[in-house]
C-alpha cells in the first residue's frame, strides 16, 4: 500500500466521474494538437513545394538582362565538382495558335540537359528537341493543352542597351517562338514547378530548347541564370563564396557586358560594351589599369545647326583632347554648313528622360577648328555599337525607337553614311560630353589604350578582370536553398493562428475541465477530510488529488492528441474548401511530426494540469472539519463586497460612457479605437454589475426579500447561491458572444466606396501586369496610338499609372512564405497624389496635400545616406508578410531592409510611409528616380493602375488585353483583386467565428453541467418543495428560470456591448456585417444551452424527488 | 514542577466562537476545562447544537480554540503549525465518526492502512500484518478484500475502529460512533470500544447521544449551551 497505489485506485474507481474532465482535456488536447498539426501541414507543404521548386538546386546566379556565356555553367562544375545549369530564363506569354486560350505572365525557360539533372524526378526525355516545348501543369491546364498540341511563345527579348534609352530599337523588343509542339507536361517533382521565388501558387513554367531560344532572341551561347546543384553530400555542397570565386576565375570579359578591341590602323585598343554606355563599375576598371587610358563619349545628335543651315542626325564625340566650349566639326560638316573656326553651333540632342520620353535640349558651342576627313580623329570607329543602327544599310532603315523626321535626311546624309559610316561629326570636350549626355547608363561609350597587338589585348584583359568583381555587373550567387529554408521557416505560423482562432474552443474547454473536475472533488469532500483526519499532511492531499487528475489529463491528453490528428485534417480540409482563401488556394497535405504531437499535448497536458491545480486551490482553505461535514459552500460575498463590485460596475459603464462621449467630441471621425475601448468597458461593467446582483440575492434576508418573495425571484436567488460557478457561465457566454459578434463586423467588401480614391482600390478601376514591359508613355494618346495601336475612341480618358517593377517575392497575405526580398516598384509620387490612405506617416515628415511626396522630400528631411532609400507599404505588409505573422519581427516605420542592386552594392530601404490597406499590397514602393538608380537595366513599366469611366472598364480592358497582346497583360479590376486580398482576412475572421462559436457551443455545455451539480446539491429542497405540494413541472419551470436567466444575461451583455464596440464600423460604408452569421451563431448558442439546461434539468429531476428528501 | 505522564489530554479554559461576514460573532465553546488520565473512557453528552462536536473537533486538532489551551501529553497544541497537527493526530490520535469515512475505491485492508501512509507515502512492512491481527480480534479477518459498498454498516464501523488504532494511537476520539447503526450493532460496537479501552489502555473519548454508549464509559461530561455542566454522572 502506498500514496501511488490509493492514487490508481482513487482513478480507477472514479473512472465514470472523471470521463467529463478528460473529454474536457481531450477537447483542449485535440484543439492545440489540431492547430499545432495544421502549422506543420502547412509548413510541411510548403518545404514540399520548396522541394519540388528547386530539386536539387543549391546556389542561382540569376543576371534578368545581363547575359552572360553559357559556357560558365560548364566551368564551374568543373571547378565546384556538382551539376550546374545555364538557362535562359525570360518573361513571355503563351497561347494556342488558334488564339482561343492564352496565358499571360509566363516565364519561358531555355534549357539543356543539365537542368533537368538537377531535378527531384527526371523527366521522360533528355532533351527538348528543336520546335518542342515542355510544359508545367498549370500552364497546361490553362491553355488546354497536351502532349503533341502546339503552343505560340512570345518572350522578352532582353536588351543590352536599356530599352529605356532613346536609342535603343523597339523592333526586336520580344522575339517569338511559334508552332512548338507540346513534347511534354512535367510534374512539380520533374521540375514543373521550378522557381526562385517562394510562392505556394507554382507559376507559369515553358521550357524550349536552350538553344533555339538563344537563336529566337539573337544571343547565341548565352544565359541569363545559372544554377549549381548540390554535392552528394548536401554538407559538402558549394557555398556562394566558394561558387563566386569560381566564377571570378572563369568569367571573361563577355560576361561583364565588355570587349576589348584592336583597332584598325594600329589604333590602339578599344574597351566597349554591347550595353553601348559603359557601366561605371567597368568604366572605373578601365581607368585603373592604365595611366594612359584615353575616355570617350559618343553620343547621338538630332541637329547640328549653324544659322538656318543644319545636319541631321550625325555622331558626335567628347574627347579629352578638347577645350570645353569649342566644338570642332569634321570638314564635311563644316564644308555642309558652311561653317569656319569662331561660328556659333548649336547641337541638338535627346536626353533620356523616363518613360522614354525624349527630352531635346540644346547647347551652343564656338567652332574651335575644322578636322580633315583624313586626320586619324576622324574615326568611325568612335562611333559605338548602337543596335538597330551600326547594320544599316542607309539612314532611313536606322531602328533607333525614336522617331525620326525621315524627310530631314537628305541624300548627302546617305552618302555619308554610305562612305563614312557613323564617323562623328563633331566633337566636343569630354567634360562637357559628360555634363549634358551622361545619363543613368554611364557616361563613356569607349575607353581606349594606345598599346596595339594581341599580347597587350589579353593583358589589358586580365588586368581589367582583375580590377572588376563578377558582382560589379550584377553576377552574384544567390543561396537559393537556404534562402527557401528562411521563407519556409519564418512562413506564416498557421499553428499559432488556429490556436488563436480556437481560442474560445481552449477556453470552453479550461471552463469545463474546472468546473467538472471540482464537482467530482466536491462530491469527495468527505473522503479528503478523512485523508486530512487520520493525519495524512494536507500537501500530501493535495499532491494525491493533483496526481490523480495528472492521469485524468494524461488520459485526456492521449485521446485528444488522436482527436487532433482528425481536428487537423478537418481543418486542412476546410482550408482547401470553404477557407481556401486563407491560403491562396494553396494545396495543402496533411503532414505530422512527432514535435507537434508532442508540443501540443504537453501544452494540452499542462494547461489540463494547471486548471485542476486551480480546481484544487479551494481545499487549501478547506479545514478537515468543514469537508467531513461534507461542506463545499461557497461563503456568500457580503455586503461590502457587493457594494464594491457595483461602485466598480457602475465606474466602467461611466468609462464606457465617457469613452464615447470622447471620441464624438474629438472630431468628424468616429474612432475605431474608443468605441472598442468603450465595448469592452461595458462587457465588463455588465459582468461586474451581474456579480454585484448575485452576490446581493445570496445575502439571505436582504432587505425586501421576504416582501417580494416569488418563484422567479426564488430562482434567480439560487442562481446566487454559487456566484462563482454562474459568473463562470455568464462570463463565458459573456465574452464569447463580445468577441464574435465584434469580431464579425470586421469583414471587408472591396466593392464599398471603391469609387472613393481614398478607399484599397485608390479609386481606380484596373490594375494590370505586364510579362513584356512597356517602355511608351501610356498618357500620351499619341505614342498609345503609335506604339500600341489602341483605339482611342475607346481609351480616350482614361488615365494611366506606371509602375517600374523588380521581381521578388510577393509580400502580401497571398504568399504564405516569409518575403525576403519583396518585389519592388518605383512610381512618381506625383501621379498619386490623393490616392490611397496612409495610416501613417514617419514623424518630422512634411506630408503636404500628397503624402506621396515623402518618397521624395525624405531623402532631404531626413538627411539619408546614398544607401537608404526612402519606402511606402502597405500595413499589413510590414505588420505580416515581413514577419512572417510574428508580430515582434514587424516593421515599423523607421525601420529598414536589406537589398542588393543591380550593381551588387547592399543597400537599404526605409519606411518612411504605411498605407491602409490596398491593391499595392505585396510591394515595396520607393521613388522612380532612385529605382532607376539601383536597377537601370530593368526597362519601362510593368504594372499598371488605370483610371477610366466605370461603365466603360470591360470596354477598356478588352482592348488593352487585344491592342497589347504581345506585352501579356493581365488586366483585373481593382474590386476583385482587393477583394482577393481582404479575402484572406475575411476567412480568417470566419474561422475565428466559426471555431469561436464552437467554443461558445461547447462552453453552454458548462451550463448544462452547472445545473446539474446545483440541482444534484439542492435535491433535498426541491423534494421539499414537492413535498410540500408544488407540481413536479413547476418545480423544472422553477430551475430553468433561474439558469435561462443567466444564459440570456450573458448573452445579452456580450452582444450589447459588441454592439457598441463595433458601432463605427458598422455604420461604415466598407462594413460587410455577417448579421446572418452573427445570429446564426448566437441563436445557435441560445438554443443549444437552452437545450443542455432543459436536459440537465430534465435529467437532474427524474424519478421521484421525495427519495432525496427522505434520503437526507 | 514535572509533569503528570498520567495526564493524556488537558484543557483549560476553551473558548470557541465561529466569526459571520455580515452577523456578530456566535459562540459555542464557553470556557471548556477538562483533564483527561491515560486509560480514561469518558462520554460527552448533551443536546443538539449544545458544542459536543466542536469540543471534539478541537480535542482532534481538526479545528482551533478561539482561547484557551489543549495539551496532548503535555505538549500544548496552539503552539504547532498544520503539519505538526498533521503528525499529531496521525500518531496520537485515532478518530471514529458517525459515517465510518471508509473510502469506497480500497479495500478493507488497505482502508486500515490508509493512515501508515502519513510519514513516507507507504505503509511499512509490519503495518498490514497488525491490521489483519486487528481485524480478526474485531471479527472482520474473512473481510480483508472486501470494499466498504459490501459491507454491511456495524462491519463498516468496525473497520473505522480498526483504522483509528492502526497507529497505536494514545486517544481515541469518536463521533456518535453508534449513532448510524441499528441497535444491537451499536452495542456490539460500545462493547468493543469498552474492551479496548479496557485491554489496550487506550483512553476514549465519545460524543454521543445514546445514554447506553455514555453508561459504558467511565465517566460521563455534560455538556449544556458551550459549558460542561456541573452535574458530572
Amino acid at each position: 500500500m502506498s500514496t501511488w497505489s490509493l492514487v490508481l485506485k482513487s482513478f480507477r474507481f472514479y473512472a465514470r466521474s472523471h470521463v467529463g474532465t478528460l473529454l474536457g482535456v481531450a477537447v483542449g488536447t485535440m484543439v492545440l494538437v489540431g492547430a499545432l498539426l495544421v502549422g506543420e501541414s502547412v509548413r510541411g507543404s510548403l518545404r514540399d513545394m520548396a522541394e519540388a521548386r528547386l530539386g536539387r538546386v543549391e546556389l542561382a546566379l540569376p543576371s534578368n538582362d545581363r547575359l552572360f556565356r553559357a559556357e560558365l555553367a560548364s566551368q564551374l562544375r568543373d571547378e565546384l565538382g556538382t551539376g550546374t545549369a545555364a538557362l535562359l530564363q525570360l518573361p513571355g506569354v503563351a497561347k494556342r495558335p488558334s488564339g482561343e486560350t492564352r496565358a499571360n505572365n509566363i516565364v519561358v525557360m531555355g534549357v539543356n540537359e543539365a537542368f533537368w539533372k538537377l531535378a527531384l524526378e527526371q523527366p521522360e526525355f533528355a532533351e527538348i528537341p528543336e520546335d518542342s516545348i515542355v510544359l508545367n501543369e498549370r500552364l497546361a491546364k490553362q491553355l488546354g493543352v497536351k502532349k503533341g498540341n502546339r503552343v505560340n511563345l512570345r518572350v522578352h527579348n532582353p536588351s543590352q542597351l536599356s530599352r529605356d534609352a532613346p536609342m535603343a530599337p523597339i523592333e526586336d523588343s520580344t522575339a517569338s517562338l511559334a508552332q512548338l509542339e507540346v513534347l511534354a507536361i512535367v510534374s512539380d517533382a520533374e521540375f514543373g514547378r521550378f522557381s526562385l521565388q517562394a510562392s505556394q501558387v507554382p507559376p507559369y513554367n515553358a521550357f524550349v530548347s536552350l538553344g533555339q531560344l538563344q537563336e529566337a532572341i539573337e544571343k547565341p551561347a548565352m544565359a541569363n541564370l545559372m544554377l549549381v546543384g548540390q554535392a552528394q553530400s548536401p554538407a559538402k555542397s558549394p557555398t556562394t563564396d566558394q561558387a563566386q570565386t569560381a566564377l571570378a576565375r572563369h568569367w571573361q570579359l563577355a560576361d561583364a557586358q565588355a570587349q576589348l578591341l584592336q583597332l584598325p590602323d594600329g589604333k590602339g585598343i578599344e574597351l566597349r560594351s554591347p550595353r553601348v554606355f559603359l557601366d561605371p563599375p567597368l568604366a572605373r576598371a578601365a581607368l585603373e589599369v592604365s595611366t594612359e587610358a584615353t575616355e570617350v563619349l559618343t553620343y547621338f545628335v538630332n541637329k547640328i545647326q549653324l544659322g538656318d543651315k543644319s545636319t541631321p542626325y550625325s555622331m558626335a564625340s567628347a574627347l579629352t583632347d578638347f577645350e570645353p566650349g569649342t566644338i570642332w566639326l569634321n570638314q564635311w560638316t563644316a564644308d555642309d554648313l558652311q561653317a569656319k573656326v569662331g561660328d556659333e553651333v548649336e547641337l541638338s540632342y535627346y536626353t533620356v528622360g523616363t518613360m522614354r520620353q525624349l527630352e531635346e535640349r540644346t547647347a551652343k558651342f564656338t567652332v574651335g577648328g575644322i578636322i580633315a576627313m583624313d586626320d586619324p580623329r576622324a574615326d568611325r570607329t568612335l562611333m559605338p555599337e548602337f543596335p538597330g543602327m551600326t547594320d544599316s544599310a542607309n539612314c532611313a532603315d536606322w531602328d533607333t525607337g525614336f522617331p525620326m523626321d525621315l524627310d530631314a535626311i537628305r541624300d548627302k546624309d546617305e552618302d555619308y553614311w554610305d562612305t563614312y559610316k557613323g564617323t562623328p561629326k563633331a566633337y566636343i570636350s569630354l567634360a562637357t560630353g559628360k555634363e549634358i549626355w551622361s545619363n543613368r547608363f554611364g557616361n563613356l561609350t569607349a575607353v581606349r589604350y594606345p598599346q596595339n597587338g594581341r599580347a597587350a589585348l589579353d593583358k589589358l584583359g586580365q588586368a581589367l578582370l582583375g580590377k572588376l568583381s563578377p558582382t560589379d555587373t550584377g553576377l552574384t550567387f544567390q543561396a537559393a536553398r537556404a534562402q527557401a529554408s528562411i521563407s519556409v521557416d519564418n512562413a506564416m505560423d498557421f499553428g499559432q493562428l488556429f490556436m488563436s482562432f480556437s481560442f474560445f474552443l481552449i477556453a470552453a474547454a479550461v471552463m469545463l475541465i474546472s468546473l467538472l473536475f471540482q464537482f467530482t472533488m466536491e462530491k469527495r469532500t468527505r473522503e479528503t477530510g478523512t485523508l486530512l483526519a487520520v493525519g495524512i499532511p494536507a500537501r500530501r492531499v493535495r499532491r494525491m488529488l493533483l496526481l490523480e487528475g495528472g492521469l485524468i489529463a494524461l488520459a485526456g491528453c492521449i485521446v485528444g492528441a488522436v482527436g487532433g490528428s482528425l481536428f487537423a485534417r478537418a481543418m486542412l480540409n476546410a482550408l482547401s474548401t470553404n477557407w481556401k482563401d486563407a491560403v491562396a488556394s494553396a494545396t495543402l497535405t496533411y503532414h505530422s511530426t512527432g514535435t507537434a504531437w508532442a508540443t501540443g499535448a504537453s501544452m494540452g497536458f499542462l494547461v489540463a494540469l494547471g486548471t485542476i491545480c486551480w480546481a484544487l486551490r479551494k481545499l487549501k482553505k478547506q479545514t478537515a472539519r468543514e469537508l467531513l461535514a461534507g461542506e463545499s459552500q461557497e461563503i456568500p460575498g457580503t455586503t461590502k463586497s457587493a457594494k464594491r463590485t457595483t461602485i466598480i460596475a457602475v465606474v466602467l459603464f461611466l468609462g464606457a460612457l465617457a469613452s464615447v462621449g470622447a471620441a464624438i467630441a474629438s472630431g468628424s471621425q468616429m474612432s475605431p479605437n474608443s468605441f472598442y475601448t468603450a465595448g469592452a468597458l461595458l462587457l465588463l461593467s455588465g459582468l461586474a454589475f451581474t456579480s454585484a446582483r448575485l452576490t446581493g440575492l445570496a445575502r439571505v434576508g436582504a432587505l425586501g426579500q421576504a416582501d417580494g418573495l416569488s418563484l422567479s425571484g426564488l430562482g434567480q436567488r439560487n442562481a446566487a447561491r454559487r456566484r462563482r460557478r454562474s459568473m463562470a457561465t455568464v462570463g463565458m457566454l459573456a465574452c464569447g458572444s463580445f468577441m464574435i459578434a465584434s469580431i464579425g463586423v470586421f469583414q471587408k467588401d472591396a466593392n464599398i466606396d471603391a469609387d472613393n480614391p481614398g478607399s484599397g482600390t485608390g479609386g481606380f478601376e484596373l490594375m494590370g501586369e505586364a510579362s513584356i514591359a512597356v517602355v511608351h508613355d501610356m498618357n500620351d494618346a499619341a505614342k498609345r496610338g503609335d506604339f500600341y495601336n489602341l483605339d482611342e475612341e475607346i481609351i480616350k480618358g482614361v488615365s494611366f499609372v506606371p509602375f517600374r517593377l523588380r521581381d521578388g517575392d510577393q509580400a502580401n497575405c497571398l504568399n504564405l512564405n516569409l518575403a525576403q526580398e519583396p518585389r519592388l516598384l518605383g512610381v512618381r509620387p506625383e501621379m498619386l497624389a490623393g490616392k490611397f490612405s496612409f495610416t501613417s506617416t514617419l514623424k518630422d515628415l512634411e506630408t503636404g496635400d500628397n503624402p506621396w511626396s515623402i518618397l521624395e522630400t525624405a531623402r532631404q528631411a531626413l538627411n539619408l545616406p546614398d544607401d537608404i532609400v526612402p519606402v511606402i507599404a502597405d500595413q499589413s505588409v510590414m505588420m505580416w508578410a515581413l514577419s512572417g505573422g510574428d508580430p515582434m519581427k514587424s516593421k515599423k516605420l523607421g525601420d529598414t531592409l536589406d537589398y542588393i542592386d543591380e550593381h551588387g552594392n547592399a543597400f537599404k530601404v526605409k519606411f518612411v510611409g504605411q498605407l491602409a490597406d490596398s491593391i499595392l499590397q505585396g510591394n515595396l514602393i520607393i521613388p522612380e528616380s532612385d529605382f532607376i538608380k539601383r536597377f537601370p537595366s530593368e526597362s519601362g513599366y510593368r504594372l499598371f493602375l488605370i483610371d477610366g469611366p466605370e461603365a466603360k472598364t470591360k470596354e477598356i480592358s478588352d482592348e488593352l488585353n487585344n491592342a497589347m497582346e504581345d506585352h501579356g497583360f493581365e488586366w483585373v479590376r481593382t474590386t476583385q483583386r482587393l477583394g482577393e486580398l481582404n479575402a484572406v482576412q475575411n476567412t480568417y475572421l470566419k474561422t475565428f467565428q466559426v471555431l469561436g462559436g464552437l467554443g461558445l457551443l461547447l462552453g453552454s455545455l458548462g451550463l448544462g453541467v452547472v445545473v446539474m451539480r446545483n440541482v444534484q446539491e439542492r435535491k433535498s429542497e426541491l423534494a421539499l418543495l414537492r413535498a410540500i405540494g408544488f407540481g413536479k413541472n413547476s418545480i423544472k419551470r422553477f430551475v430553468l428560470i433561474e439558469y435561462i436567466s443567466l444564459l440570456i444575461g450573458g448573452l445579452l451583455i456580450g452582444t450589447i456591448a459588441a454592439g457598441l464596440a463595433v458601432l463605427p464600423a458598422m455604420l461604415s460604408p466598407t462594413a460587410d456585417v455577417p448579421y446572418a452569421l452573427l445570429g446564426l451563431t448566437l441563436g445557435g448558442v441560445l438554443l443549444l444551452a437552452g437545450m443542455w439546461t432543459w436536459l440537465a434539468t430534465n435529467l437532474s429531476l427524474r424519478g421521484n424527488l421525495l427519495e432525496g428528501f427522505r434520503g437526507d | 514542577m514535572a509533569a503528570d505522564d498520567s495526564i493524556v489530554l488537558k484543557l483549560e479554559e476553551v473558548h470557541k466562537q465561529y466569526e459571520n461576514a455580515d452577523r456578530d460573532p456566535v459562540p459555542v465553546l464557553k470556557g471548556i476545562s477538562l483533564t483527561v488520565r491515560r486509560g480514561d473512557s469518558v462520554a460527552i453528552v448533551g443536546p443538539s447544537g449544545s458544542g459536543k462536536s466542536t469540543l471534539l473537533n478541537i480535542l482532534g486538532s481538526l479545528d482551533s480554540p478561539t482561547r484557551g489551551s489543549i495539551q496532548l501529553d503535555g505538549e500544548e497544541l496552539a503552539y504547532l503549525s498544520e503539519p505538526e497537527l498533521a503528525t499529531i493526530r496521525n500518531q496520537k490520535i485515532g478518530f471514529i465518526f458517525q459515517s465510518h469515512h471508509l473510502l469506497p475505491q480500497c479495500s478493507v485492508l488497505e482502508n486500515i492502512l490508509v493512515p501508515t501512509l502519513a510519514a513516507t507515502g507507504r505503509a511499512p512492512a509490519d503495518a498490514a500484518e497488525r491490521a489483519r491481527q486487528l481485524l480478526e480480534r474485531v471479527g472482520l479477518g474473512h473481510r480483508l478484500t472486501h470494499r466498504p459498498a459490501q459491507l454491511s454498516g456495524g462491519e463498516c464501523q468496525r473497520v473505522a475502529v480498526v483504522r483509528a488504532l492502526i497507529n497505536r494511537p494514545s486517544l481515541i476520539l469518536a463521533d456518535e460512533p453508534t449513532g448510524a447503526l441499528d441497535h444491537s450493532t451499536a452495542e456490539s460496537l460500545g462493547d468493543l470500544l469498552v474492551e479496548l479501552n479496557r485491554d489496550d489502555q487506550v483512553t476514549l473519548i465519545v460524543v454521543t447521544h445514546s445514554a447506553e454508549l455514555a453508561a459504558k464509559m467511565g465517566a460521563t461530561r455534560q455538556l449544556l449551551d458551550g459549558q460542561f455542566a456541573s452535574n458530572a454522572i
